[in-house]
């Protein structure tokens, strides 16, 4: 017989990319998690290209990258649940949020994936979630946008 | 970390990773580029009292409520019935009692002519709730007397609708509440002495309650409007029975009764038409559904029609059933410290002490309640909406913490409860200021209706506009009818306050258009890099390390900085002038010796002379007025220094081409606007605070 009870995490990573799938990778996200009345931690990543240093003042002056936590934040309220916050530099994104929910003990990465078709016509994945998929050491869930109607 | 950067190490060498610090998000979050929206942290009190009156008014009035929190539900029409109609089915409580207090002057035998009377108020109701309809279906965005006096006459009829509608819900509310705590000692004589009391008790309650943001919540309207519905219906109901079986109960005299005068009155047409504005007064809060029509369920305009029709026919059954029960069981009116009528008649159907008895009585008291948070709702709006017209002050279109217009609450509370003071909780003395504003709104709403149908002119425009044009007369004719009969008992008041209302509205909208006219700039105008001089003069009391980050702040400002020290001692002045030219060598100083001791005045008269010396062919300088000012940590501790530099401050607010620059200095942070300061022994501190002045 099939398990029908809410999955069940402690701490959940949820990468946001700032994408269309964000608000709804955090609502369902906070839905589950009140079940199981676990933590949530929404991580943005700010890829430094190699041309500049680590550690440049990129991420804290960008606007963008604090409104895609901002929003994140206020999505989990809406939700009647709390989101806190982290905003990364590093120069992988997939490596980032790797080792930020080891270091977290998080047993959950939450990840949102748009549908998209590479020149060709071919879906893709694109290489972040690869890596986290082949390298996270906790449970990994990948919530694919829906088809676009004109694809489908 | 390097600037809210913190390097962490990844679990291979080069997956070296930053977290980088958001110190915003405590208290604001991005919403869009450039724009913020602050969290409830952003709005926290500070110092501790201000956070004890924060714990205290959250625990009165609740936390406060964010914009979007605002609750904007649709009512079907059983729950729009009774909010919007608990005003108007609730006169039916008091209106018998005063067609009967007229009569009575024509002897008992007059009384038997309420029936007649009440029915002719009934025929009004009737012209008038059919006008209303057309309100309603005409102003889907809802019809209020001053909108529809505005739209389709002139401002003025607005405002002078607007004038007498915060009249009548100011009036709602005294005499309301005034009348339920009627129907409380009807059953509870006990409870008379203290009628002023429980009246402003139940006030304060009921502003409590809407300041923590009571909405029109169905439920709470719905029990108490339907149960006392409900049970008038019984009553009248048992009543005719008795009469038609011919068990019409003996009933002895009510305590209070009013006996008529001796020798009587004659029964002539003034009489009647006293009786007649008097019962008028059961008209009174069916304006209501016409002015919420948006909170209906969707086809608004037409359930919000219906649901009017409803409430004029159940306010009509009850106003004739009440008056025709009580006429065949012969009730007699009574003083204020008497029985009601519609208390008598229960007591005389229901038994005097049953419990159906003491049932009816509690909901006739809970509608009145009721009755009075209509007003509560529709006070704040109405000023709300002339405070953003500008014919009010602003801070009536502010929302408070609960998203209540707290500012129309509050002062309908007062005026309200000072009425009832003032007139000792007496509903019939209240009442001659009621009803006149009431059927100026009517006429002015109705006149503006017809104004309506001949400007838009669609289809079945000539059946509306003739409903309209009929409840214009008539209602003008009422209005004519109720302002002559009571003018002597107290409408008078009210035909002196309407217009002062209007004057005092079109003052405000004079003041905030001067103001608008003298702060606007042409959308064509483009801000000039500035090119007038400027000064900077620092008032110093002593040399301390508050006057020198004056001095530091004033150099920041202007070139041209100068210290002045005002004294009262020449000895001192000559020390201050060597240690000054000695420990500040950059910034001359200006001793101005004040033998009358005077510290404000010789420095205003100073800056006086200052601009009269500028040379008259360049423009007047600006001038910083930069002011030490040593903060105090405590409230204790400001008892300790004088407010020399609070005066100054006040003082030269408003001085032409002069910016006041406060320079606060805390004990605590000495170090941190410290600049160039070189840190002094700690006696070299001025035991005085370091105020301007102190």
């Amino acid at each position: 017989m099939a398990d029908t009870s809410a999955p069940q995490f402690r701490r959940a990573v949820v990468a946001l990319s700032g994408g269309r799938t964000d608000r709804s990778i955090v609502s369902l996200a906070a839905e589950v998690a009140r079940t199981g009345r676990a933590d949530l931690v929404g991580v943005h990543v700010v890829e430094i290209d190699w041309t500049l240093p680590l550690d440049a003042d990129i991420a804290g002056r960008d606007e963008g990258a604090q409104r895609v936590l901002d929003i994140a934040e206020a999505t989990a309220e809406a939700a009647h649940y709390r989101l806190e916050t982290v905003l990364l530099q590093a120069r992988d994104v997939g490596a980032a949020i790797v080792d930020e929910a080891s270091e977290r003990g998080a047993d959950l990465i939450i990840l949102g994936l748009p549908y998209r078709r590479r020149f060709g016509g071919e879906f893709t994945v694109g290489r972040t979630i690869p890596y986290i998929l082949k390298n996270a050491p906790c449970g990994v869930w990948v919530i694919r946008e829906a088809m676009p109607e004109e694809q489908a | 970390m390097i600037g809210g950067r913190r390097p962490i190490s990844g679990r291979k060498p080069g997956d070296k990773r930053i977290r980088v610090e958001r110190p915003h998000s405590a208290y604001f979050r991005y919403s869009g580029p450039g724009q913020l929206v602050a969290k409830p942290a952003a709005s926290k009190p500070r110092t501790p009292l201000q956070q004890g009156i924060q714990r205290v008014k959250q625990a009165v009035f609740g936390r406060p409520l964010a914009n979007e929190e605002e609750i904007g539900e649709r009512l079907p029409k059983k729950l729009a019935l009774p909010i919007f109609s608990s005003d108007a089915i609730s006169s039916s409580a008091y209106a018998t009692d005063e067609i009967l207090r007229v009569l009575v002057l024509a002897g008992a035998s007059a009384l038997y002519i309420s029936i007649e009377v009440a029915i002719a108020i009934t025929i009004l109701l009737t012209v008038v709730s059919f006008s209303y309809r057309q309100v309603c279906r005409a102003y889907p965005s809802g019809g209020g007397a001053y909108i529809v006096a505005r739209e389709n006459i002139s401002q003025i009829a607005g405002l002078v609708a607007a004038a007498a509608l915060f009249i009548d819900y100011i009036m709602t509310v005294a005499v309301s509440t005034a009348s339920a705590v009627s129907q409380a000692y009807s059953v509870w004589p006990v409870l008379y002495d203290i009628r002023i009391e429980i009246a402003l008790a139940s006030i304060a309650l009921i502003t409590v309650a809407n300041l923590r943001g009571l909405r029109e919540s169905g439920n709470i309207f719905a029990v108490p409007t339907y149960l006392f519905v409900g049970m008038a219906l019984l009553m009248i109901g048992l009543g005719v029975v008795h009469i038609v079986t011919g068990t019409v109960p003996t009933l002895p005299d009510p305590a209070y009764v009013i006996k008529p005068p001796n020798p009587v009155e004659a029964l002539t047409v003034l009489l009647l038409l006293k009786a007649f504005a008097g019962g008028a007064v059961a008209l009174t809060g069916v304006e209501a559904i016409a002015n919420g029509v948006p909170a209906f369920k969707p086809p608004e305009s037409k359930n919000a029609a219906n649901t009017m029709t409803m409430m004029a026919v159940l306010l009509g059954v009850l106003f004739i059933g009440v008056t025709f029960v009580g006429n065949r069981f012969g009730i007699q009116p009574t003083t204020e410290a008497g029985p009601t009528a519609i208390a008598q008649v229960s007591s005389a159907v229901f038994g005097a002490g049953s419990p159906l008895f003491v049932l009816f009585q509690i909901s006739t008291a809970l509608i009145l309640f009721l009755a009075v948070n209509t007003s509560f709702n529709a006070f704040p709006r109405l000023a709300a909406i002339l405070a953003e017209d500008g014919f009010m002050p602003r801070q009536f279109s502010i929302r408070g913490d609960r998203l209540a217009f707290s500012w129309g609450i509050v002062v309908l509370a007062v005026i309200a409860a000072i009425l009832l003071v003032y007139f000792q909780g007496d509903v019939h003395l209240l009442i001659p200021l009621y009803s006149v504003g009431v059927f100026v709104c009517f006429t002015l709403s109705q006149v503006g209706m017809v104004r309506h149908w001949l400007t838009v002119r669609e289809s079945g425009w000539r059946w509306r506009l003739s409903i309209n044009g009929l409840g214009a007369v008539l209602t003008f004719v009422v209005l004519v009818v109720v302002a002559s009969a009571k003018f002597t008992s107290g409408a008078y008041l009210v035909l002196v306050l309407i217009p002062l209302l209007v004057v005092l509205m079109l003052f405000i909208k004079r003041q905030y258009a001067a103001s608008a006219t003298q702060l606007a700039i042409q959308p064509d105008f483009v801000v000039p890099t500035p090119s007038r001089d400027e000064r900077a003069i620092v008032p110093v009391p002593s040399l301390n390390r508050a006057v020198v980050r004056a001095v530091n702040v004033a150099r920041s400002l202007a070139d041209d900085v100068l210290a002045v020290y005002i004294s009262s001692d020449p000895e001192d002045s000559a020390a201050m002038r060597e240690q000054w030219s000695k420990q500040v060598p950059g910034v001359p100083i200006v001793i101005v010796e004040s033998p009358y001791r005077a510290l404000a005045g010789p420095l205003q008269a100073y800056l006086d002379v200052l601009d009269q010396a500028w040379p008259p062919d360049k423009p007047e300088p600006i001038t910083f007025v930069v002011i030490p000012e040593y903060v105090a940590r405590h409230w204790w501790e400001r008892l300790l220094y004088n407010q020399s530099a609070r005066r100054l401050r006040s003082m030269l607010l408003g001085r032409p081409h002069t910016v006041v620059v406060d320079v606060p200095y805390r004990r605590d942070e000495p170090a941190k606007f410290g600049m160039d300061v070189p840190e002094p022994e700690p006696k070299d501190v001025a035991d005085d605070g370091s105020s301007a002045g102190s």
